[in-house]
């Protein structure tokens, strides 16, 4: 038997490292970067309410359409995801090729150019609201994104289960459901939850598009009260605490879907 | 027993690549009998029990389950199969089903099974294979034996005519070998057809009706475990008996 060669991967996501729910310790980069961003904040907010107290009363209103836009784009990339996923895997070769090209298509644009794009061809045949328009686009980028991770969550699940399933007598469709993707769940987390973390961050991206989230609201009041600086780096700190939270909350659920090992 | 076959294997080819897997392989099966495929590995043993099902699917020739022919584009499988019990080298238990939870998902969902009439059911199976302490633990809290014996209990509820084994104790820990065997040649006693492709001899020799010697994807010679252990006529079975015994 002949020697495999072990191929070395490096993995550098764009989204957070999921802190481990293992590590105990109080003393966590995850812990030092939270208590540095809030404590930033109040520190700044109390010591000069002017301008920086009067930013944060601000930035509630553009926090919230950054969430609207995550949220609701994560909804539509999961079974976007889902399809290409198992459209990738699919041994029918005309549905394997057109998600295959939509993959491709996608990971070899830059998001701020496929934004620009849809957003303005979308634009071209209906009139959407401005934020649909930007969901919709940062949507159709991620799914991409989110299909390469179900498809290789799907395929790390042991081809013995797929086995086991039918052998039982379930149909392909039932495997897949009841079987391969509860399984699959786990492994995907870790990276879907870094894809909603860096959809999140991108989201910033739609500020551009006339969507008055978080970093265009920044950007309408220093536009304003000149106070560039400080008002840049409020919207940083809150991204960071917001991210950080998010990292947390992915990996509590990480947790709970390990119930089944030993 | 019946006179008719309840499988037939007719002229079956099967290749992978350049390698004949299968060739021209024929055997019939009545209802109720034991066959023990033996054979080197390699030898397309495996291949052969896995084509009963069509986890294999084979180049020519065909194959009658039942009185349905698998091979036929217009074969539910899905139905087949139901008749089918399968028990792996590697038990494939659903690890995040508990032990219940993976031997009643399929007569629920298959049989549309009521979960109370699933549950009980497999209660008595998990008797039977006497693991009923288990029932809500999951997979991976239990010992190889452990889990075979659910994957078998888990095969059995779904109530099949015939019961295929694919090396069901080379993944085991030989302490734990027994327990399998025992919980298989319990089985057979109960009557069910059972087609298994083992490497332990003792139990071939107990239980089996027929022994089936394969080699290169043709089978070489046939017969009761008395004539192939004690007569062998073919010198690559004397020559392999002798390497294994």
């Amino acid at each position: 038997m002949s020697v495999e060669k072990k191929e070395v991967r490096i993995a550098v996501t764009d989204g957070m490292l999921i802190p481990s729910g293992k590590d105990k310790s109080v003393v966590t980069a995850w812990s030092i970067s939270l208590i540095f961003a809030i404590c930033s904040i109040v520190y700044l907010c109390v010591n000069k309410p002017d301008p920086y107290l009067d930013i944060i009363k601000f930035l509630p209103d553009g926090i919230l359409v950054t969430f609207k836009v995550t949220v609701s784009a994560i909804l539509l990339t999961i079974p976007i995801g889902l399809a290409t996923g198992m459209g990738r895997l699919s041994e029918n070769k005309v549905i394997n090729l057109i998600a295959s090209t939509y993959v491709e298509i996608i990971r070899g644009i830059p998001l701020l150019v496929q934004l620009f794009f849809i957003y303005y061809a979308i634009g071209e045949f209906i009139q959407l609201p401005d934020l649909t328009a930007a969901i919709i686009a940062m949507s159709v980028c991620y799914g991409a994104y989110m299909g390469e991770v179900f498809r290789a969550g799907i395929d790390a699940v042991d081809s013995g289960q797929t086995e086991a399933a039918r052998s039982l007598g379930f149909n392909k469709t039932e495997t897949m459901f009841m079987v391969i993707l509860p399984q699959a769940w786990r492994t995907i987390l870790p990276p879907v939850g870094n894809e909603f973390i860096a959809l999140l961050k991108d989201s910033s991206l739609v500020s551009i598009l006339a969507v008055s989230e978080l970093l265009r609201r920044g950007r309408e009041y220093a536009s304003v009260t000149f106070n560039y600086f400080e008002c840049y780096l409020m919207v940083a700190l809150i991204y960071l605490v917001i991210t950080l939270l998010l990292s947390k909350a992915v990996s509590i659920m990480e947790n709970k879907l390990n119930y089944y090992d030993d | 027993m019946t006179t008719n076959p309840i499988i037939q294997v007719e002229n079956v080819y099967k290749f992978f690549g350049q390698l004949t897997a299968l060739n021209d392989v024929s055997l019939n099966i009545t209802s109720g009998e034991k066959v023990v495929i033996l054979g080197p590995s390699g030898s397309g043993k495996s291949t052969l029990l896995r084509s009963i099902n069509r986890l294999e699917k084979i180049d020519k020739g065909h194959i009658i389950v039942d009185g349905q022919d698998i091979t036929a584009p217009e074969c539910n499988i899905n139905t087949v199969r139901q008749e089918l019990g399968m028990v792996f080298q590697s038990f494939n238990l659903f690890p995040h089903k508990t032990v219940l939870g993976n031997l009643i998902m399929a007569p629920m969902r298959l049989k549309k099974m009521s979960k109370e009439e699933a549950e009980s059911i497999a209660l008595d199976l998990l008797k039977k294979v006497g693991i009923s302490d288990k029932a809500h633990v999951y997979p991976a809290k239990l010992s190889g034996g452990q889990q075979q014996r659910v994957a078998i209990a888990r095969a059995l509820a779904m109530n099949p005519k015939i019961m295929l084994f694919d090396e069901p104790t080379s993944a085991l820990d030989p302490e734990m070998i027994g327990e399998v065997l025992d919980v298989m040649t319990s089985l057979a006693k109960e009557g069910m057809t059972m087609v298994c492709v083992t490497h332990e001899m003792g139990f071939a020799r107990e239980v089996a009706d027929r022994l089936v010697f394969m080699d290169h994807g043709e089978i070489i010679e046939q017969g009761t475990p008395e004539e192939f252990f004690t007569n062998p006529k073919h010198p690559r079975l004397k020559q392999f008996l002798e390497q294994i015994l």
